[in-house]
């Protein structure tokens, strides 16, 4: 049997592997969903707005350690996302300093890059390549991602044939192939059936070496308590408070006014 | 500059891959599945034979070879654009959830017209032979003539994929701006048959030298007029610069404003 964790990489623990200094991030964004031209023209002169600013990130230092999972919560629009975003290149900050220190990978969203019209196999290669990888490593890695996708035979069929849990099982498989230096992990963990959440957990275990360091964003405060070693609280693109999953978690509770509960401990 | 172009190289699977499954998913479900790559030029131009030879009653072979060989041209650019022009909204996941050039995405849009362009050269090549026409060493001007048309696909594609995120009506009014083209480009007649009074307009259209220049290779055998050649490549050339650097002053506003 091959282990998704065959691969690996080396990295000193402790050294730090993402140093992010006063972060900021604000952005113009169109205030209609699909801008036109036509409405461009129909309001000139009338002084209408299209666009409006958002301050997503305000001020953010930390620093992520080789061997640390960071844990981040918050509530919607907090700026979760954002910050993720901005580590992983994906938007470029309008202020502060960002460092990092070996290959990146993010898990942001499922079956980025897919095409339904082809099939499982053909798909682990689009979205292995989507996500940095060249063929030759996919290749290497091709038994191990069907093995867990637990797919069998329906990986040679078109994915449009695919339920939604066989889809986001292929998708969870691909995604966590990748064996980068820091993994940026994003709500990624709510996938498939029971069994296939807590093997998806178990891969997120398995990932936490000394030479890597994780970064995961989770409203389910039990998963981020259990594999995490260090948590940050956002609030409306602040970072309000930074330690102990526990302890942090406990002050977001309270900030929020929520107990401990099934719908605030597991994905949903 | 030179960390993109490294990283755009890095990514060139990705860009193959990327347009065989937009190909596959554009024929996906039909009968003939892949082959409509070869049907389609096949029953474009069965329909311009039945129009010249049967509705129109002429043997204008000449006619016949040099409008089907000027409209797989024309569709090489076309489809660039068409296909361009959506890259980068309908690469929202992609750009939302991964870091990569953008520019990434037009490009395969052109990768994916050039593998439909292919299979219409080779029918253009046997309906040359089948209607008799002249051989020259001339003929190899097709091919710098065929890299300024990529270049010109290339810049529409680019171009047009970032003024339609922030203009998202664009792609409606394309149909419009390519049918116009078709019409004011020498497809249905020859460059030479434009009326005089309107022969100082050409200079404006793009495409013109291009599909001209073209024609005199494919059809006639002949050169290209160095006129023809600086026009066609002089528009390739700014169009392709102009929507580059458009696009990559902008790329970095995509993922806030999808």
């Amino acid at each position: 049997m091959i282990s998704l964790s065959d691969f690996s990489h080396e990295h000193d623990r402790g050294s730090i592997a993402v140093s992010v200094q006063n972060l900021g991030l604000t952005y113009t964004t169109s205030i209609d969903k699909k801008p036109t031209l036509k409405a461009r023209l129909k309001s000139l002169g009338r002084g209408r707005k299209f666009t409006r600013t958002v301050h997503a990130l305000d001020g953010v230092s930390l620093d992520v350690h080789y061997g640390t999972v960071l844990g981040i919560i918050g509530s919607n629009g907090a700026g979760k996302s954002s910050l993720m975003r901005v580590i992983s290149g994906i938007v470029p900050p309008t202020k502060g300093r960002i460092e990092v220190f070996g290959s990146v990978s993010t898990l942001l969203a499922l079956g980025v890059g897919f095409n339904p019209s082809m099939t499982g196999r053909e798909n682990v290669y689009l979205g292995g390549l989507a996500a940095g990888m060249s063929r030759s490593e996919i290749d290497a890695k091709f038994d191990a991602i069907a093995e867990f996708s637990e797919l069998g035979e329906a990986i040679d069929s078109p994915m449009r044939t695919y339920s939604s849990g066989m889809f986001a099982r292929l998708a969870f498989s691909v995604a966590a192939i990748a064996e980068p230096d820091i993994l940026i992990v994003d709500e990624a963990l709510s996938t498939g059936d029971a069994k296939f959440k807590a093997k998806s957990l178990n891969r997120m275990k398995e990932l936490r070496t000394a030479d890597r360091a994780l970064i995961l964003v989770s409203h389910a405060l039990a998963t981020i308590e259990e594999l995490c070693n260090e948590v940050i609280w956002l609030n409306k693109g602040k970072l309000m408070a930074r330690g102990n999953p526990a302890e942090v978690i406990a002050q977001y509770r309270e900030f929020m006014n929520v107990g401990k509960s099934a719908s605030t401990d597991e994905d949903v | 500059m030179r960390t993109y172009m490294r990283s755009l190289w890095h990514r060139k699977a990705f860009v193959a891959e990327f347009a065989r499954s937009q190909l596959r998913e554009q024929n996906f479900g039909s009968v003939f599945g892949q082959l409509w790559l070869i049907l389609n030029p096949l029953l474009l131009s069965g329909v311009y034979f039945l129009l010249i030879y049967v509705i129109g009653g002429t043997s204008d072979a000449t006619r016949f070879a040099h409008l089907t060989a000027s409209l797989f041209l024309f569709y090489l650019i076309a489809n660039s654009l068409t296909g361009g022009v959506k890259a980068i909204t309908s690469g929202q996941r992609l750009i939302l959830n991964t870091s990569f050039p953008r520019i990434m995405l037009p490009i395969s849009a052109v990768v994916v017209a050039i593998l439909r362009f292919l299979p219409t050269l080779a029918v253009a090549f046997v309906i040359h032979a089948l209607v008799g026409l002249p051989y020259s060493w001339q003929m190899l001007w097709a091919i710098p003539i065929l890299f300024v048309a990529v270049v010109m696909g290339l810049g529409l594609a680019i171009l047009m994929s970032c003024v339609n995120v922030y203009f998202r009506d664009i792609s409606s009014m394309l149909p419009y701006l390519t049918r116009s083209l078709l019409y004011l480009s020498p497809i249905l007649y020859e460059a030479s048959k434009v009326a005089d009074g309107i022969k100082a307009f050409q200079i404006f259209n793009p495409l013109f030298y291009l599909l001209d220049s073209w024609s005199r290779v494919m059809v006639h055998a002949q050169a290209p007029t160095t006129f023809g050649m600086a026009h066609a490549s002089t528009f390739a050339f700014a169009i392709f610069v102009v929507g580059t650097y458009f696009f990559l002053s902008r790329e970095r506003d995509f993922a806030v404003r999808l």
